[in-house]
């Protein structure tokens, strides 16, 4: 009876395989743990051994073919048997778990019905009411679910599983939290008296937590850091509040001069002010929109300055503190809470030397402002000294922009701000 | 069929002729002098006779003012309902009602205002006081009557039975609460059977049918009087009249009955020829007959005693009804009357008479009977011509009072339908349990223990397993025992009990389900009938108005259209049109069939289900066969009981232990989950459930899915509770049964479970039926009907993909709306 031999699932999150290269041949014999072929993903190549003993008598796929995990790739058994039976998609194939979802390019079904294999929140058709229901009771989104059922719906496995994996889904390399301390957990029989409180995410909440589920699923963001000499930017902020009192300066932060020079160095650099649209198109602005992250007690809100770029930064300043105003008192326009082409979320206050800050789709940037920390520079003379450097992060979406220019807005930025004086005489 | 009857070559044979009698044509001559002295008429007989007419025609003539000018003898009044009229007819209808007493009844047509109160009038004046009283106190808890006492003080218990009766017939017209039957019937559907007044009937031709059901009721249990059923000449155009002709008369009624029940049946077709079945004419353009009475001779050898009759003389009736009743006394039914006669008035009162003469119209009008027979009876001496003009004032008088009455809403409110909306759904069924619907001795030919088919079902497995082994078909108690089985005992208990059908008794009928009650029952209770489905099912609906049960059968649900008004139309309406005062004690066996190609191969249970009135049950297990039989036949409302040619053989498969040995039901509503699951509800019509129970084997063998199966044994009504249980379980429902899936009542259900169940779905229901094909040859049977992996390819397609799963029928949209759009 003979018998196949599945590709292997080379990962938890591993849909799919693509065969580099058979090194045996239909007819060769081989036997358990021989390896048959060698496959990778887009992370590591390893290599398949042989589950079987005999002849291999038919290979599935060919070398380059995208596999499905779990999905049977070749034959091995008594020369001369048949094979009909065993091939992906043909009445019996072999022993694929429930889940293993066929290829498009050899699933036998019907015209219309599409394999299960997509990406989260890819291409969904609808959610099932029932998986609905269930993604509230679990405060997930469902929309953020991997589809498995008829035509890309949602269903409700599939907001199990998405909430499953937002439980399990953070640990180092793959492995889970829970994984972790799973032992321990069963080791210690007794019982301990744990107090907590549930609370129910608010409506706000959800939509934060959703949004940034949202843009981190679906993008692929990565941070630069950068620094910049931020002694010209806190001259200027002295000499503000020195003049405040005749020249209605005294309020203008350190972040507003970081806006003003975001809004100039933008326009050099359209492809950061942009939206992706659908995966595909870049829609590019001519005036910069920044959104500004602002800390609420209701949580994180971006309202937006538009036309930042033609506004001085005292206009700015000023445009910046009414939002914020609005937004803490909770009566901002929803108008103002879109619309933005990039956005600028300051941590410095609070400390933080360097973060990760998570894109507002559709923009494909978003700057992290940090504080300011001691830093050494050799002189020309060879001497040290001492100044104060801000931290810039920005982080990026690699699909609408390389790591190149990224960079060069970046550098851009922290020059402009380093010279924050002669920026402004432009 | 049957061996006693032996068809003889040699009788076949021989030359010969057949030699028709004389129909007599307007044969009765007699003046009213004449008519005095040979047969008895008092003067004041006949001076009532003429009263009589004039209440019919004082009645009629205030509908038709009414209808036509809003306003009756000064008071200004409408009702937006219809009025078949019958003004030139009066003479007839009290003809024919002056010799009848309170256990002869009759049935009706559309235009039957005058033939109720005729044969009313004609109670009223029979019955003592006492019993009178006793009618009106305990019709409707005396409702009609209270009202009555509060409007006026009568001057005899007689003056106030017929203000009674005119009063209960106007509010009926006007549908009021104080109607007959609360106005739920009108001017179509009036009746009052403690004067032996049976429906008359809103389909042409309707009663025909009906009717001889009522006299299937005297003669099955011998009572007395006999069935007058008022048709049209227009309705001879219908075929379940002429079904009912023959029925009426069929040859075993002398050749096999028992002793006492020989002869046809105790019926007068008494068709009121009025010459036009709305604006047709009969004679001359829609009919071939010449002379209605000729049909008699096509029928019966006694060419069912037919003659023609001049209506417009009362006293010719008369003697007519009075020499038929004499053939009657004798066994010699069943009898046609074409009795002559004339509308002055249209059709309704919408008719603008273009189909007939001005002068033809006046011909008539000046031998009104209302005229004529008044001038006869001066003539003879019967009255002075000034009386007659009191009982015309008298008449008018009353006639004006119950205007007045039933027009104010004071006296005569309607039906509280805005404060109390389910008026309604409280008269549609009784659901009421009768064990028996008369007292009497039940008559069997031998004791239950003795029949050979109980002996058999005795040594019979009641499950389709024994120790895990299937048992031998021949040993396991099947479909066929299940059913057999309460009907038999029912035979045993309730003495009215009849069942008939085509080929219900030598054969056993057609499927065997029969086989040995013929050793328990003579014909009168178990006969085969003429291939007439309508006269099969109207017949039940009159014997059950007449307050006898009975199991009539359709050899193949497919001949339901043969029945199709007598379905719809009667046997559904009858409960909920009397607003509960008739009950429909029947049961009618429809069998789906498979193997015999298009015409005999569907399920019809969507067009049962849908016709409000029915009781509708599809039982696909012995367990679910013998409780839903044994519901049915103990209740007294409307039953179709549909069963599975594919499943007579089959045995107890889900039941634990098997059929139970004693009595048990299965209460209307019930649905029967045979499989519990996890992972999806499978809910099944009729023969599908086993295809279902093998698709829910592959999903746990192959898929590692469980399933709820849950056969809907009951479909009106039908309880939800089970079924919303489960599909909040699970989440995912398929629905499945072998009718075509366009209007299948499975659609019906799946749009409750979406409302029901909504934020419990996680996919749309499925329907999965049989193609919207006709069913082609049996060789063909899986290209067509639900097949276990049908229903895998609808889950897999449209509720949960099964990995691997190769589909053979999609049920994507995409082939939804092909369908659809090609009406395939």
């Amino acid at each position: 009876m003979a018998t196949t031999v599945v590709m292997p699932r080379a990962g938890i999150s591993v849909e799919s395989c693509i065969i580099g290269q058979w090194k045996k041949q239909p007819g060769d014999k081989v036997s358990m743990g021989e390896v048959l072929f060698d496959y990778e993903t887009d992370k590591a190549a390893f290599e398949c051994e042989s589950t079987a003993e005999g002849t291999l008598l038919e290979c599935f796929f060919e070398d380059g073919d995208e596999v499905p995990c779990l999905v049977a790739v070749c034959a091995i058994g008594e020369p001369g048997e048949d094979v009909s039976g065993l091939r992906p998609g043909e009445a019996d194939s072999g022993g694929a778990e429930p889940e293993a979802a066929p290829a498009a390019d050899v699933a036998p079904v019907a015209e219309t019905t599409t394999p299960a294999t997509v990406t989260a929140g890819a291409n969904i058709q609808g959610v099932s009411p029932r998986a609905r229901k269930a993604a509230e009771e679990l405060g997930v989104d469902p929309t953020q679910a991997s589809p498995t059922g008829p035509r890309d719906r949602v269903i409700v496995r599939d907001v199990e599983a998405f909430a499953q994996s937002l439980k399990t889904g953070d640990g180092f390399g793959g492995r889970t939290f829970g994984e972790m301390v799973a032992p321990q957990a069963t080791a210690t029989a007794a019982p301990v008296d744990v107090e907590y409180v549930d609370e129910k995410f608010s409506k706000i909440r959800k939509t934060i937590a959703a949004g940034m589920m949202k843009s981190l699923s679906e993008m692929a963001q990565l941070t630069n850091h950068h620094s910049f000499d931020a002694s010209a930017i806190l001259a200027y902020r002295r000499a503000c509040k020195a003049g405040g009192e005749t020249m209605g300066t005294e309020t203008i932060t350190l972040n507003d001069m970081v806006l003003y020079a975001v809004s100039r160095t933008l326009l050099a650099h359209p492809d950061l002010n942009a939206h992706l649209l659908n995966g595909d198109t870049m829609r590019r602005f001519t005036g910069v929109h920044l959104g500004v992250a602002v800390d609420t007690p209701r949580g994180l809100m971006v309202p937006t300055i538009f036309n930042a770029d033609k506004m001085t930064l005292a206009q700015i300043s000023q445009t910046t503190k009414e939002l914020a105003a609005m937004c803490q008192s909770g009566n901002i326009s929803p108008d103002l809470l879109q619309g933005g082409t990039f956005t600028v979320s300051n941590l410095g206050v609070l400390g933080v030397e360097h973060f990760t800050p998570i894109i507002n789709p559709p923009q494909v940037g978003i700057l992290g402002v940090s504080g300011t920390t001691m830093r050494v520079k050799e002189g020309k003379d060879g001497t040290i000294s001492t100044y104060q450097a801000m931290g810039l992060s920005l982080t990026y979406d690699h699909r609408a922009v390389d790591g190149a220019p990224a960079s060069k807005f970046a550098r851009d930025l922290c020059n402009n701000l380093a010279q924050f004086s002669l920026l402004l005489a432009r | 069929m049957p061996k006693s009857l032996f068809i003889d070559p040699n009788e076949l044979g021989k030359k010969g002729a057949i030699a028709f009698a004389d129909i007599p044509v307007n044969q009765y001559q007699k003046s009213v002098t004449e008519a005095k002295k040979e047969d008895g008429f008092k003067n004041k007989d006949l001076v009532r006779i003429y009263r009589d007419m004039t209440v019919l025609r004082e009645f009629e003539s205030m509908l038709n003012q009414i209808k036509t000018q809003g306003e009756y003898a000064g008071l200004k009044t409408s009702y937006p309902g219809p009025a078949h009229l019958s003004l030139g007819q009066e003479s007839a209808a009290v003809g024919q009602a002056y010799l009848l007493d309170q256990d002869d009844i009759m049935f009706g047509s559309h235009r039957s205002h005058g033939e109720i109160l005729a044969k009313s009038l004609s109670s009223i004046e029979k019955l003592s006081d006492k019993q009178l009283m006793d009618i009106m106190e305990n019709f409707l808890e005396g409702r009609i009557l209270r009202t009555l006492e509060k409007v006026f003080t009568p001057k005899s218990t007689k003056e106030l039975a017929i203000y009674f009766l005119l009063y209960g017939t106007l509010t009926e017209i006007f549908a009021r609460e104080n109607g007959f039957h609360m106005g739920m019937g009108g001017s179509m559907h009036a009746f009052f059977l403690p004067f032996g007044v049976y429906p008359n009937n809103a389909i042409v031709g309707g009663s025909g049918p009906v009717s001889i059901g009522g006299a299937l009721f005297k003669k099955c249990n011998n009572k007395k009087g006999l069935v007058v059923c008022n048709i049209g000449d227009g309705s001879l155009g219908c075929g379940p009249v002429w079904e009912a002709f023959n029925f009426s008369a069929m040859d075993q009624f002398s050749t096999l009955w028992p002793e006492g029940k020989q002869g046809g049946l105790p019926i007068v077709f008494n068709i009121f020829n009025n010459g036009y079945g709305m604006g047709g004419q009969t004679r001359g353009e829609t009919m071939a007959y010449d002379f209605l009475a000729r049909i008699g001779s096509g029928i019966t050898p006694s060419q069912m005693h037919a003659e023609r009759v001049w209506g417009l003389n009362p006293l010719a009736v008369i003697d007519a009804y009075k020499r038929k009743r004499e053939i009657l006394n004798q066994n010699g039914g069943p009898i046609l009357l074409d009795v002559v006669t004339y509308r002055h008035s249209g059709h309704s009162t919408s008719d603008q008479n273009a189909y007939r003469a001005k002068e033809e119209i006046a011909a008539w009008q000046e031998i009104d009977p209302c005229l004529v027979f008044r001038k006869d009876l001066v003539d003879a001496g019967c009255a002075k011509d000034a009386e007659f003009d009191a009982i015309w004032e008298e008449t008018r008088e009353r006639m004006a009072k119950i205007c007045q009455w039933a027009s104010d809403e004071k006296i005569s409110p309607y039906v509280d339908f805005a404060n109390d909306n389910r008026v309604v759904e409280r008269i549609m069924f009784t659901n009421e349990k009768k064990d028996a619907m008369e007292d009497a001795k039940s008559v069997t030919l031998i004791p239950k223990e003795e029949s050979a088919r109980v002996k058999q079902i005795a040594g019979k497995e009641r499950s389709a397993f024994k120790d895990g082994k299937p048992v031998s078909k021949m040993k396991t108690y099947n479909m066929r025992d299940a059913i057999f089985e309460p009907i038999l005992d029912k035979f045993y208990e309730d003495p009215t009990l009849i069942t008939y059908g085509e080929d219900v008794r030598d054969w056993g009928g057609a499927f065997a389900v029969y086989r040995g009650l013929d050793e328990v029952l003579d014909h009168s209770r178990l006969f085969n009938s003429p291939i007439s489905e309508a006269a099969i099912v109207g017949s039940a609906v009159g014997y059950g108005m007449a307050g006898g049960r009975s199991v009539v059968e359709l050899m193949y649900c497919d001949f339901i259209g043969r029945a199709g008004d007598e379905i719809f139309n009667q046997m559904s309406k009858w409960q909920a049109m009397s607003a509960g005062i008739l009950n429909m004690p029947m049961v009618l066996r429809v069998s789906v069939g498979s193997k015999y190609g298009a015409q005999h191969s569907q399920d019809w249970t969507a067009l049962c289900a849908h016709i409000p009135g029915l009781k509708v049950c599809f039982p696909a297990t012995p367990y679910e066969a013998k409780g839903m039989m044994q519901e049915a036949l103990d209740g007294q409302d409307p039953v179709v009981f549909f069963e599975s040619q594919r499943l007579y053989d089959m045995g107890e498969m889900f039941e634990p232990g098997g059929v139970p040995m004693e009595k048990y039901s299965l209460p209307f509503g019930f649905v029967n989950q045979v499989r519990h699951g996890e992972d999806i509800t499978i809910l099944t019509i009729g023969a599908t459930l086993y295809k279902a129970a093998e698709a829910a084997d592959i999903l746990k063998e192959k898929y590692n899915l469980t399933a709820d199966i849950i056969n809907l044994c009951s479909l009106t009504p039908l309880d939800y509770t089970k079924i919303v249980a489960s599909v909040k379980k699970t989440g995912r429902v398929v629905l499945a049964s072998d009718a075509s899936t366009r209007g299948s009542f499975l659609n019906d259900i799946a749009r409750n479970i979406t409302e029901l169940c909504f934020t419990d779905l996680d996919a749309p229901p499925v329907v999965v039926g049989a193609k919207n094909w006709i069913t082609p040859p049996f060789e063909f049977d899986e290209f067509f009907f639900p097949q276990a992996s049908w229903i895998l390819d609808a889950i897999h397609e449209n509720v949960l993909p099964l990995p691997g799963h190769e589909t053979t029928v999609s049920y994507t949209p995409v082939e939804v709306m092909r369908q659809a759009k090609e009406g395939v």
